[in-house]
């Protein structure tokens, strides 16, 4: 009974932990690298050895960072990434989640077809209608705007298709006893659908804000103010001015960085649910 | 619930969506064909209907043609090599092991980088003079030269992103470090979803882990595979903020990818009839690159 051929399992076991770890410390390395050259002073930046614990740790990196204002508005790039990204969170939330609900519960004409189309474009590259959608925004003269850097990123498909096939598994059972109780649709999608569908809500959250905050292609053609820039391209541009101060353009790159690195690891455990809620199965 | 007027709830709810999937998918989709027909310079006062004069150009234009190589070239790189270490660092998530949280936490962060970090940080490791991958390359080239110099040459420094040759697979390895963890969370879902008493018959018969993954799971995982690889080729196939940012295209085109060359002609010269016809060449190419995928690895089932 004792032995259950515990021995091979734990030779294995071993291996496939030390080949794991390896494989986190490499992929870790380039993050690690960059928040601990955040850290450092400009003279161990460049040191012959390379230094992976900053010694000293000073700060003055990100002082020196946010008070070249005049130069680099990098205070105003942060708060335009922390504008455009929430703006485009709630409002997918709120676009997405109604859409969903009709396609999901209403029974109307067309209603399959429709959905089908918006799945279907799913399927289209989004880099290749950036021109056309570039002279559209610009048509409606949003050039240069706030308008413009959020309300194109509305119109994806995925919150829609992601939000439909969760509500289809909320059963109905729980909307006949309000429809009883006299709520319309309305109500029952603010008091019962949404509440239920807080898991699949906040996934879609977290995809949405962490794809917004990344988002570089769109913004870069969208906008050409500085003041406008949201931090991708800002930084982009720093480092066009700052080549080799490595010190300095490190700790660009990790401010941009680490207000996602945080919201991971406190969703993290949406995060991979919602992936596994997206329903890839065939 | 008969008693409500479904359309007119219907378009309520529906209103929203609509308005910005005709403004922003659908109408772009036809737009940019139309504009593809045209020559459309964008500082003129109006276009000129062309027919499929761009079409014809973007098909006889050596540019295009480069950089539609050097995209198949990344393309070719990325998609297996991300693909297999996807899969295999899900497989070894799947083991539950102590500490697969935070190896889960790990592979995944790099996903979580914008494309503009990931060049800036990238130019600096591969900096021949400061960066870090030729310093720990050159320890070790220079510890195996001093161990065999017969075999192992002392110089084993490596021009990375200044070499026509180097260049592209440069591109692709940061591709592959920045990407991997985004499929490996969906091979994980599939992986979870192979019913654990068909691993624990095959077992029983005396499989060995690797046959046990080769006969059980690997065929129940093809819808994943399948999906996981139809993503990562239309997304390599779009390649472009990596050279954008760090080489522009250079050195001698070795690393002009066709969204780029898609960019410099649209927001450049301001050919947008041009680049637009350039778009959706490259969307007829991932078209058939995804049929062939389906057809490949469906009809094997």
């Amino acid at each position: 009974m004792g032995k259950q051929k515990r021995k091979p399992i734990s030779v294995r076991h071993a291996i496939a932990q030390i080949v794991m770890t390896l494989a986190a410390i490499i992929m870790l390395s380039p993050t690690a690298w960059m928040i601990s050259t955040s850290l450092k002073q400009e003279s161990t930046v460049l040191s012959a050895v390379p230094q992976w614990l900053p010694d000293p740790v000073t700060f003055e990196n990100y002082t020196k960072l946010f008070t070249q204002a005049q130069d680099f508005p990098v205070f105003r790039w942060l708060a335009n990434s922390m504008f455009v990204s929430m703006s485009v969170t709630l409002l997918v939330l709120f676009v997405a989640s109604s859409a969903a609900y009709a396609f999901s519960r209403l029974e109307f004409k067309g209603r399959d077809t429709m959905f089908m189309c918006v799945v279907a474009t799913m399927i289209i590259p989004s880099q290749i209608t950036l021109i056309p959608v570039f002279l559209i925004v610009q048509k409606l003269g949003w050039f240069n705007s706030y308008y413009g850097l959020i309300v194109p990123g509305l119109a994806g498909g995925f919150g829609v298709f992601l939000l439909r096939q969760f509500f289809l598994s909320i059963p109905v059972e729980l909307e006949e006893a309000a429809f009883m109780d006299g709520a319309g649709p309305i109500g029952i999608y603010w008091r019962i659908i949404l509440p239920l569908a807080k898991p699949a809500l906040a996934a879609l959250a977290i995809f949405t804000f962490i794809g917004s905050w990344n988002d570089f292609a769109w913004p870069l053609i969208i906008t050409n103010d500085m003041n406008l820039r949201t931090l991708p391209i800002g930084i982009m541009i720093f480092q066009g001015r700052y080549t080799t101060e490595y010190g300095i353009t490190m700790t660009a790159a990790a401010v941009c960085t680490l207000p996602i690195i945080i919201a991971f690891l406190i969703f993290q455990k949406r995060i991979t649910e919602g992936i596994a809620m997206t329903g890839i199965k065939g | 619930m008969k008693i409500w007027n479904r359309n007119k709830y219907a378009a309520l709810f529906l209103l929203p969506y609509t308005v910005l999937f005709l403004t922003f998918v659908v109408s772009p989709i036809i737009y940019g064909f139309v504009i593809s027909l045209h020559k459309w310079y964008i500082l003129a006062p109006h276009p000129t209907y062309v027919g499929i004069a761009n079409y014809a150009a973007v098909l006889k234009d050596d540019l295009f043609r480069i950089a539609f190589m050097r995209t198949a070239f990344f393309v070719i790189m990325v998609v297996p090599a991300g693909n297999a270490l996807s899969l295999l660092l899900a497989v070894g998530l799947n083991q539950d092991y102590k500490g697969t949280t935070f190896y889960k936490v790990a592979y995944y962060l790099p996903v979580l980088t914008s494309v503009s970090v990931v060049a800036i940080l990238w130019r600096w490791l591969y900096s021949t003079e400061f960066g870090l991958l030729n310093y720990y390359l050159t320890k070790i080239g220079f510890a195996l030269h001093t161990m065999a110099p017969a075999i192992f040459s002392g110089n084993w420094t490596v021009n990375w992103l200044s070499s026509t040759k180097t260049a592209m697979p440069s591109i692709a390895l940061l591709s592959v470090w920045w990407g991997a963890g985004g499929n490996m969370l969906i091979y994980l879902a599939g992986l979870k979803n192979v019913p654990k008493e068909l691993l624990e018959a095959a077992e029983i018969d005396g499989c060995t882990p690797f046959q046990r993954f080769w006969a059980v799971t690997w065929p129940l995982l093809k819808p994943t595979t399948l999906f996981c690889l139809v993503m990562s080729v239309i997304g390599s196939f779009q390649v472009f903020g990596q050279t954008y940012i760090l080489t522009g295209g250079g050195p001698y085109y070795s690393t002009l990818t066709v969204i780029l060359y898609m960019f410099q002609q649209g927001f450049s010269q301001y050919q947008m009839g041009y680049a637009s016809a350039v778009g959706y060449v490259l969307f007829a190419a991932v078209l058939v690159f995804t049929i062939l995928q389906f057809k490949m690895l469906s009809v094997k089932k």
